[in-house]
């Protein structure tokens, strides 16, 4: 008695409440597919952004010393506010074409080459300076 | 669970390296213009950066450093690009900037309206220095 109760509850089950598992014409199917294409889309590009990631293979203990680093600000604002003027005049006072035939031509293109290098350091540049006073015997 | 307290601890220790960096710049830059060096003051400051510019350490949200006149003479768009200039030839100061987790430099003026902004991964050489 209860198998053919059981039996008949199962074929009342199987031909009432089975609904079509994909249907083209509900609205809810077609964005579901539209969110999987946006969803996919998305991961693409962040996975093609990671591959082309500057700096990826390094790990924090490479950089530990560069973030350790001391840095001098007062000599990077020196630099900001004077080191173009310093280098302008150097670059007139020490320029080879001043020495040219002279026993200082080649001192004098060592020096400009280390002013055209050191264009924004104005530390160095003072060096320079100094440099250039005692070995070309010019007047700032 | 150690390795996430280190983690931990290793980001708030980052985040007082970048507020002491910011800091000594503009104490740095307000005694340049009160002892007269400097003919405009410079404040930095953190800012969102330029997301195509981010690298492997870039923070979130804070990627950018700028640097703004705040007040003073005005400054063209030469000496704008000048001040840029000057921090890109610092190899050290952009490997620190880069480890730190910034990644764009912006230079700005005091309005806003003119300004420069450079990716800190083009001027490092991080590779020819350190190991790895």
């Amino acid at each position: 008695m209860k198998d053919v109760l059981f039996s008949q509850q199962i074929d009342f089950i199987l031909m009432k409440d089975i609904v079509p598992v994909c249907d083209i014409n509900n609205i809810w199917f077609w964005l579901s597919i539209i969110e999987f294409i946006v969803i996919a889309y998305f991961s693409y590009k962040l996975l093609r952004k990671k591959k082309n990631i500057m700096f990826l293979d390094l790990t924090n203990d490479n950089l530990k010393e560069s973030r350790n680093a001391d840095i001098d600000m007062n000599s990077i604002m020196d630099s900001i506010n004077q080191s173009r003027d310093l280098y302008v005049k150097l670059c007139s006072l020490c320029h080879p074409d001043r020495f040219v035939n002279t026993s200082k031509e080649k001192i004098a293109e060592e020096i400009f080459q280390e002013i055209s290098r050191n264009k924004r350091n104005f530390k160095e540049l003072s060096l320079l300076k100094t440099r250039a006073t005692i070995e070309l015997d010019v007047e700032m | 669970m150690w390795y996430k307290i280190i983690q931990i601890a290793e980001w708030f220790g980052e985040m007082a390296d970048r507020i002491k960096l910011i800091r000594d710049f503009n104490a740095a830059a307000r005694y340049s213009f009160i002892g007269g060096f400097a003919d405009t003051l410079l404040e930095a400051k953190i800012t969102r950066g330029d997301s195509s510019y981010r690298h492997a350490f870039s923070k979130f949200m804070g990627g950018g450093f700028r640097i703004k006149t705040l007040s003073g003479t005005h400054m063209a768009r030469f000496e704008l690009i000048e001040v840029g200039q000057v921090i890109l030839s610092n190899e050290m100061l952009i490997r620190k900037l880069i480890s730190l987790g910034w990644d764009t430099l912006e230079v700005q003026d005091e309005f806003g309206a003119i300004g420069c902004k450079w990716a800190l991964k083009d001027h490092a050489h991080i590779r020819g220095i350190l190991p790895g």
